[in-house]
């Protein structure tokens, strides 16, 4: 456990560090960037991956994968130029979010039943869940077009000083979810049904349930991300970003293992931000948008390495020791 | 509970209200039928054993009385409540206890997280005070572990006690144990029997799965036979022989019997020494095993066997030497003694030595295709007939040999991983760790036989066994380890099973305080 602890902290500390550490260099280097201005505007550019992630950490707890996130948010985009029009008032947010997120319960029921019932792997029934998703976008709108009532992003976008209400309920979210994950029977039972399905449904647990309700919470969580989106390029536009994968990273990146059963939503959300504001330092340093690509790949490689290290570092000790204590001789072995 | 059992033609004196009925109950799997309308049913305070050879249904009755596996046919009955099919949850609540053959450990959890997931919802503590708990419950039943411990870090017998204990926290009213007691040794064998006895007294119907025939005419009451997914009748214990019983098992009288030893050619070469030999909780060994030998390991549990048998594989660290046919073993890795042709046959079959969703056939070639192609393409034509000849030597009991050796039951499992050897011409040594563990009587002397041909064909082999019979049987010679050492040698000619159990027992009246000390938990 000891080690378990040491491995779930650790993400924790790298994102925080790094956040840090980019954030105060930018600060000393740049006035720019420590504005409320600034800062409302990265928190808000955080959202969508911020919202994504935490989902596609409930994907991965259970050992799987959704790559239809990023269709997903594209398909609430264009959802939302017609739901949410620009002819409309501020009021429009309502029954307009309430159709993108039906969207999304709809796509994980159909996620889910394709993995659950039909047993096909989350990665394939995912991935064709995307194309049926992009080509309905293309179908409703074959080009940006539709612009989005400004008075619903308003809506999305209102905040507390520099800090949107949606980023502190993310924030909010983000450690309920943490607390039920680690500190409760259920999340205890949601990590088991990851790490080993045998051995969880032996002990009596509804396995498949669990992971049903982790996809359907995955799609929610990307049709509030698309939600987001939709305030952030405020038309319809089709053209699908690199969601999927990102949140991905961002999830790993927080903690979480890709053969299932570990994951934070902590970890998740700093990833994201972490992420978030490389893509927003670069352009203050006149920087071109391709090395944050990169350095967010060296990054993920990086503290994939590093995560593993305790377990590393303890399997080598206990074997070391091991040998160690039986070389001082039998006598004094009772006495180690 | 049979009717046409023979033993039950009397009316016995009024027996108690079953716990557990299982009512003509059907299952099968994809082509193979696994069960063909099984009835049995255990009373109250009884303990009721299930036998069968590896694969005659007895695990698939129990997955069906637990509601892991679903039947296509019969009904369920726990306490009162008929059901065709329960689920696991609904099992437990009903006062049912099951500790599964190959456990339901999640490894990368810790023993309290376990314990707490296997504890019903009115017993368990709130989620912070877990550890303490489960430290209590440990405490209970005399277990020492460390609740914080990865359970992945336990040892098999360690998994196995701990398994026991998951199924007795509901306090059920019936208890299934799956060959509960294959990697424990002896002293944890009577303790665990103590227990079993301690439930039943108190009224727990026991129903209890083991391969080891004695052991089950020890402590059962009543014993059901399986055989090819049909019931052969319920008896009582005490009517019931050894050989009656296997006779039941497999249809035939069964000539129970070691394979012999050849005649020792006066001063065999040398073919393994090691000396010096030092690591994780062993050593130093020295120990020379001649060409055409076949050397026992006995010891309690836990004695560092086998880490020493997996150091000379080069599984695990060690320091000290070992040559093989004079050569210097490099066993930094486990190719470099792969490649001096010392094969180890791990007890851990399912996560260590074989691939469980490849077939037989690719199981049993893995490690010699090369030799079976030309230009870097397989000989499927080849290959094919090659495995199919060994199939039939170590009658492996498989539908065809593509059929995915995860499917097969642990003793054909064991007689795949048994087919290296047989496949590669340059073995040298053969270092078997609990060759027949789980493993019915008929397959284990193929297993014997086996073993044994390999050595008349010159090969050295080790055997580390925790059943004093099977060493006292099938090996030349015997030595015993005791706190990572060789405390006593067995010459052949004084070999037995009692001698055996005299000198583990002898060699652990001095090493048990030592133990206690060495062996405090994986800590």
């Amino acid at each position: 456990m000891r080690i378990g602890q040491a491995r779930g902290a650790l993400p924790l500390v790298l994102m925080t560090v790094l956040i840090l550490a980019v954030g105060s260099f930018a600060t000393v280097r740049q006035d720019a960037f420590l504005t409320s201005f600034n800062l409302n505007n990265l928190l808000l550019l955080a959202m969508p991956l911020a919202l994504v992630s935490l989902g596609q950490t409930c994907a991965l707890l259970v050992g799987g994968f959704d790559v239809s996130v990023a269709a997903l948010m594209t398909f609430c985009v264009v959802v939302a130029s017609y739901t949410m029009a620009f002819d409309k008032t501020g009021w429009a947010l309502i029954p307009g979010g309430l159709v993108l997120i039906l969207v999304g319960l709809a796509t994980g029921i159909f996620n889910a039943v394709i993995i659950r019932v039909l047993k096909l792997p989350s990665i394939i029934a995912t991935l064709g869940t995307f194309s049926i998703l992009e080509g309905a976008s293309l179908l409703l709108r074959d080009h940006p077009e539709g612009p989005i009532s400004s008075g619903a992003v308003d809506g999305l976008t209102r905040g507390i000083g520099f800090v949107p209400i949606a980023f502190i309920t993310v924030v909010v979210l983000a450690v309920l979810g943490d607390l039920w994950l680690y500190r409760t029977r259920t999340g205890l039972a949601m990590r088991a049904v990851g790490l080993d399905e045998t051995s969880s449904r032996r002990l009596g647990m509804a396995t498949g349930r669990m992971v049903f309700v982790a996809f359907v919470l995955c799609s929610v969580m990307a049709s509030l991300a698309g939600l987001y989106l939709a305030a952030q390029v405020q038309i319809g536009s089709p053209l699908i970003g690199n969601y999927g994968l990102e949140s991905i990273a961002a999830a790993v990146l927080g903690g979480a293992s890709l053969a299932g059963g570990r994951g934070s939503f902590v970890g998740a959300l700093l990833a994201a931000l972490f992420l978030s504001l490389i893509d927003n330092v670069l352009p203050l340093f006149h920087q071109p948008t391709e090395y944050s690509q990169m350095t967010i790949g060296v990054l993920i490689l990086l503290a994939l390495v590093l995560y593993s290290a305790p377990e590393l570092l303890a399997r080598f000790r206990t074997s070391r020791a091991g040998v160690g204590r039986l070389e001082t001789g039998d006598g004094d072995a009772a006495a180690g | 509970m049979s009717i046409t059992g023979p033993a039950r033609g009397g009316n016995e004196v009024s027996p108690a209200s079953p716990v557990l009925t299982l009512r003509s109950v059907s299952k099968a799997f994809g082509a193979v039928q696994a069960l063909r309308e099984v009835s049995v049913d255990c009373r109250a305070g009884e303990i009721h054993a299930l036998v069968g050879e590896n694969g005659s249904g007895k695990s698939t009755l129990l997955g069906i009385a637990s509601g892991f596996l679903a039947p296509d046919d019969g009904t369920v009955v726990i306490g009162e409540v008929e059901r065709r099919r329960v689920s696991p949850a609904e099992s437990r609540q009903l006062g049912l206890g099951i500790a599964y053959q190959t456990y339901s450990h999640v490894l990368h959890l810790s023993v309290a997280e376990n314990l707490y997931l296997a504890a019903p919802s009115d017993l368990r503590p709130t989620y912070g005070r877990m550890d303490g708990w489960a430290a209590d419950r440990l405490a209970e039943f005399d277990l020492q572990l460390s609740p914080s411990a990865p359970t992945g870090a336990l040892s098999l017998a360690e998994r196995q006690l701990l398994e026991v204990v998951k199924a007795l926290l509901p306090q059920p009213k019936v208890l299934l144990l799956d060959e509960p007691t294959t990697a424990l040794g002896p002293e944890d064998v009577d303790r665990l029997h103590a227990l079993v006895h301690e439930r039943s007294r108190a009224g727990v119907g026991i129903v209890y799965v083991s391969h080891r025939l004695p052991e089950v005419l020890g402590i059962a009451d009543r014993i059901s036979v399986l055989r090819d997914g049909v019931c052969q009748g319920t008896f009582e214990a005490a009517s019931m022989s050894e050989e009656g019983l296997v006779a039941l098992m497999i249809g035939r009288p069964l000539q129970l019997a070691f394979p012999p030893r050849h005649e020792r050619e006066a001063e065999r070469e040398v073919l393994l020494a090691v000396s010096g030999l030092r690591g994780d909780r062993f050593g130093p060994i020295d120990l020379e095993v001649a060409s055409g030998e076949i050397v026992g390991i006995a010891g309690a549990e836990g004695n560092g066997q086998v880490q020493f048998l997996r150091a000379l594989a080069g599984a695990e660290r060690a320091t000290g030497t070992a040559t093989c046919a004079g050569k210097q073993l490099d066993s930094s890795s486990p190719l470099g003694p792969l490649r001096a042709g010392v094969v180890l046959l791990s007890g851990d079959r399912a996560s260590e030595s074989l691939f469980p969703v490849l077939s037989v056939r690719a199981n049993s070639t893995i490690q010699v295709l090369r030799r079976l192609g030309k230009l870097g393409l397989l000989n499927r034509r080849r290959e094919r007939r090659t495995v199919g000849e060994l199939v039939q030597r170590l009658s492996i009991r498989a539908a065809s040999i593509e059929q995915p050796v995860q499917t097969l039951s642990g003793g054909n499992q064991q007689k795949v991983s048994l087919t290296r050897p047989f496949l590669r011409g340059d073995v040298k040594v053969i270092l078997a760790e609990e060759p027949t563990q789980g493993v019915d009587v008929a397959a284990r002397f193929d297993i014997y036989g086996a073993l044994r041909d390999k050595s008349k064909e010159g090969v050295a082999t080790i055997v580390k066994s925790s059943d004093p019979l099977e060493l006292a049987g099938l090996c030349d010679r015997v030595v015993v380890m005791s706190r990572g050492l060789i405390v006593d040698e067995i010459p052949g000619d004084e070999l037995g099973e009692r001698r055996i159990v005299e000198a583990i027992v002898g060699s652990r009246a001095g090493a048990r305080e030592a133990a206690a000390h060495t062996e405090d938990g994986p800590a």
